[in-house]
């Protein structure tokens, strides 16, 4: 179980998250819903350990792991898929999968498992990451964050910018990662889609939980409201 | 990391930018201290005045260099290439001309600043560390040349012949009156281009270049303007330096050394801060006065403290100071009105963990 | 002719050397986005170490390698652990500062240590050996020096491009956030390419220390020579700062053939001309 206990966290002067409590169980899939600046990717950099937070904050099986570096969360199974994708333009698409491999968890996920699922991206290996389509390049954000064999995978608006079919792609994608036992936490901007794809979600508004339930039986009107604030 | 003070966004509501806290005791003390500095060749020794000297022109080339860099985002690792040019033009004009020293001293100012045009062509095709190192290579490019060009004495460089038309009180003082006025004057011309447009236009090109440009900021504009105002002080105080010592040589005047403790006062006392090149030149005169008889420890011991400072307090002492007093001074940092955690900002990536 | 190209080829050799000044400073520019101003003096410490190590120890200048090179990794690796980590990422000053310290406190102790003088090291009669091409005659130890470089420069290119190490390299240097993401553990792996570094300068060392006397502050003018090789090849480009020390080298000796003593003069002319034709360096980074 994974678990944010009255997390804040800030920027300088400036306050992004204020008394966040949020929690993924095993094999759950869990929305992030909220507005731009909400605080939603504030809250997976502060899970992941891009943003120093309180160490009883965060918690993995009742761990404190606040505040730890991104490596030690890495290790211990939590593996963010930044916003944007972020793959390394100077590494090909085979070494941008190779390095996270090395450096994260022996698993079922490995990059000849990720070929067999992802086909597509095979002949496409040894080409520059960046060369790639967006929705390639989404994939093998995945794929990157995947091979490391992630406990809880925090993708990052992975929809963001991709044709309805990529989509589609990178969902089917996280689907069977769900099968194999990753936790999946999702921020997604298209509400629709984060509820179908998910079992339960939280809406975040200015940096604070303002609604949490069930996907399958949220009100659409209830979470409109929280996710635009009127 | 630690932005400088200056960025800092105080949640004071006093109706924008033309809120700046001006405390009226302050400019009635900067006056009086800068009248009794004036009274000084009456009441102190030639050694006195000549470390003066030494400390107002030293303090105008470090405020130069802060900025350059700390507000132009413009590391020149090259800028004692103006303290050369200002020196020598002065020697090469008052000699030739029979000129008095003083008479020449604006128009090495003006030679300097004219360089400095010269120089924008080439440099400003370059950035950020092909800048600072191209600046350094044409110092040394200007070294060699004087060097070897026989008409400015070559490698011994050149006397001040006029100066021997003044006699020893009036010359120690007319220097140190020189020195004093270009330290107050640069600190002078600091703080109005700061609180100008032009000031405002090079920190929000430092801060964020290309949202500067959309927004119509005359991005190269400001940077020249900075560079020959920089330039032009750097000069000037390189020329009353060597009023000073009598002569010009192209070792002395073209040293990296000058640039070298320029950065040392800049960064120990506050990059990016107008109070920081003050504190900065008190603290490294303090420090020579006192143990340079130590020679290599000296020197040993001013490069510990460069390095424990930057890694215990990168914004320097001013940075340090203005926490504990929250001090504005010369009421340079400005106040937005409104709650800062109202505002929709993106978290800087400099600001997270490192 | 024959001077002329005698010139260039001997202009090549130093060339290289001065590339190989470069390796290092271009690797942690690549890497860490950190200007260490020390650098050159990194290089006279490496060659007064050669030089303690030749007295104490009874070897031969390149024999002394052995010794040198691992005390040189730990160095840099001691050093970016417990000093310069702390201050990257801190944007650009904090570095420039901690490391121009450095630089002064380097100069200093060697000076109190060594005194002023400049050394020479023994070279041995490698340094008089040479050989004759037609009618152009080639030293032997610059002919050494010059493919130790390049084979230096090979050796970095195959790290980079095929370990573990290189990816994490090219990896830090095109995103340092989302390397962290990853798993590089940043204080280590800096520790790592600083050791990596600071190997490199200890054999640019000892092939310097072999052919030119130094001096406590001869530091200064060496990073003036490693930055220009490493800006004219452009920030990021390996293969650049070689073809970059070619050009100083060249530039340098056919300016001295024209007036002896004005080398570096025309070094840095050359230099800034061919900066101004290409402000970015000759080869870029790939475009993000």
């Amino acid at each position: 179980m994974l678990r944010t206990e009255g997390l804040g966290a800030r920027y300088g002067l400036f306050q992004a998250l204020f008394d966040v409590s949020i929690h993924v169980g095993p094999s759950e899939v869990v929305a992030l819903i909220g507005s731009n600046g909400a605080g939603k990717s504030t809250l997976f950099r502060s899970i992941v350990g891009s943003v120093r937070v309180d160490p009883h904050s965060v918690r993995l099986n009742d761990v404190p792991i606040g505040g730890d570096s991104e490596r030690r969360q890495l290790n211990r199974g939590v593996v963010m898929v930044p916003e944007g994708r972020r793959l390394f333009p100077s590494l090909s698409v085979l070494e941008n999968l190779q390095l996270a491999a090395r450096n994260g968890r022996q698993g079922q996920w490995t990059i000849a498992r990720l070929f067999d699922e992802l086909a597509v991206l095979r002949p496409l290996s040894k080409r520059p990451a960046t060369s790639l389509s967006g929705g390639q390049q989404q994939l093998v954000a995945v794929g990157r964050a995947l091979v490391a064999n992630p406990s809880y995978l925090l993708c990052d608006e992975v929809s963001l910018g991709l044709s309805p079919l990529a989509v589609t792609d990178v969902y089917a994608l996280l689907r069977k990662a769900r099968v194999g036992g990753t936790s999946i936490v999702l921020v997604e901007q298209n509400v629709n889609r984060a509820l179908s794809e998910s079992d339960r979600f939280y809406c975040l508004q200015k940096g604070r939980v303002v609604l949490e339930g069930n996907s399958g039986t949220a009100d659409r009107t209830q979470v409109a409201q929280a996710y635009f604030g009127v | 990391m630690s932005e400088p003070a200056v960025l800092s966004a105080q949640g004071k509501d006093d109706g924008g930018t033309k809120g700046w806290r001006v405390s009226a005791g302050l400019p009635i003390a900067f006056v009086a201290v800068v009248i009794l500095l004036a009274m000084l060749p009456w009441y102190a020794d030639f050694a006195a005045q000549r470390l003066l000297v030494e400390v107002f022109t030293l303090f105008a080339i470090a405020f130069a260099w802060n900025m350059l860099a700390g507000y132009g985002g413009m590391v020149a690792i090259g800028q004692h290439v103006f303290v050369g040019i200002g020196s020598y033009s002065l020697f090469a004009i008052s000699n030739t001309f029979h000129l008095n020293p003083w008479l020449a001293l604006p128009v090495a100012t003006v030679c300097t600043a004219t360089a400095a045009l010269i120089f924008a062509g080439p440099m400003f095709r370059l950035a950020g560390a092909y800048f600072a190192v191209g600046t350094w290579v044409l110092a040394e490019i200007a070294r060699i040349a004087a060097v070897n060009i026989d008409w400015l004495g070559a490698g011994a460089g050149m006397p001040l012949e006029m100066i021997g038309e003044f006699d020893r009180w009036a010359r120690n003082a007319y220097v140190y009156w020189a020195a004093l006025g270009v330290g107050v004057g640069a600190f002078a011309v600091g703080a109005i281009v700061l609180r100008s447009r032009l000031g405002l236009a090079l920190m929000s090109v430092r801060d964020a270049e290309a949202a500067a440009l959309a927004s119509g900021v005359p991005a190269t504009r400001a940077k020249l303007s900075l560079w020959v105002i920089a330039a032009a002080v750097t000069g000037t105080a390189g020329a009353v330096s060597y009023m000073s010592t009598l002569q010009v040589t192209p070792d002395a005047s073209f040293s990296l050394n000058w640039t070298a403790s320029a950065i040392f006062i800049v960064v120990l006392g506050g990059i990016g801060t107008i109070e920081g090149p003050v504190i900065g030149t008190a603290v490294y005169f303090a420090l020579r006065e006192t143990f340079a008889d130590f020679g290599a420890w000296y020197f040993i011991g001013l490069g510990s403290l460069a390095v424990v400072t930057m890694i215990v307090a990168p914004g320097g002492a001013w940075s340090v100071l203005a926490r504990y007093a929250n001090l504005d001074p010369f009421g340079i940092r400005r106040r937005t009105p409104g709650d800062p955690s109202a505002s929709h900002q993106s978290p800087s990536p400099k600001q997270e963990r490192q | 002719m024959a001077i002329a190209c005698e010139t260039l080829i001997d202009g090549l050799l130093l060339g290289a050397l001065y590339a190989l000044f470069g390796l290092g400073l271009s690797i942690s520019l690549g890497v860490m986005r950190m200007i260490n101003i020390a650098h050159g003096d990194f290089i006279v410490v490496g060659a007064y170490l050669t030089s303690l190590t030749m007295q104490f120890l009874g070897l031969q200048a390149l024999t002394s390698l052995i010794v040198v090179v691992p005390a040189m990794f730990v160095l840099g690796w001691l050093l970016q652990r417990l000093l310069l980590n702390r201050v990257i990422g801190g944007g650009m000053f904090a570095p420039l500062l901690v490391t121009f310290g450095l630089s002064v406190i380097i100069q200093n102790v060697l000076q109190e240590t060594f005194t002023a003088d400049t050394r020479s090291l023994q070279a041995g009669d490698i340094a008089q050996r040479g050989f004759e091409l037609g009618s152009i005659s080639i030293g032997l130890l610059p002919l050494l020096s010059a493919t130790v470089a390049v084979l230096l420069f090979a050796l970095t290119h195959l790290l980079v491009a095929r370990t573990h190490f290189g990816r994490q390299s090219r990896a830090v240097a095109d995103d340092p956030a989302t390397a962290r993401l990853i798993g590089v553990d940043d204080k280590n792996f800096f520790a790592v390419v600083t050791g990596f570094v600071f190997a490199a300068i200890a054999i640019a060392s000892v092939l310097y220390a072999m052919r030119t006397p130094f001096s406590p502050s001869a530091g200064p003018e060496r990073l003036l020579y490693s930055f220009e090789a490493v800006v004219l090849g452009g920030l990021g480009s390996l293969w650049g700062t070689l073809v970059g020390g070619l050009v100083i080298g060249v530039a340098q000796l056919f300016g001295a053939r024209i007036s002896s003593g004005l080398g570096p003069f025309f070094g840095h002319l050359v230099f800034l001309l061919l900066l101004l034709a290409r402000p970015n360096g000759f080869f870029t980074r790939a475009a993000r």
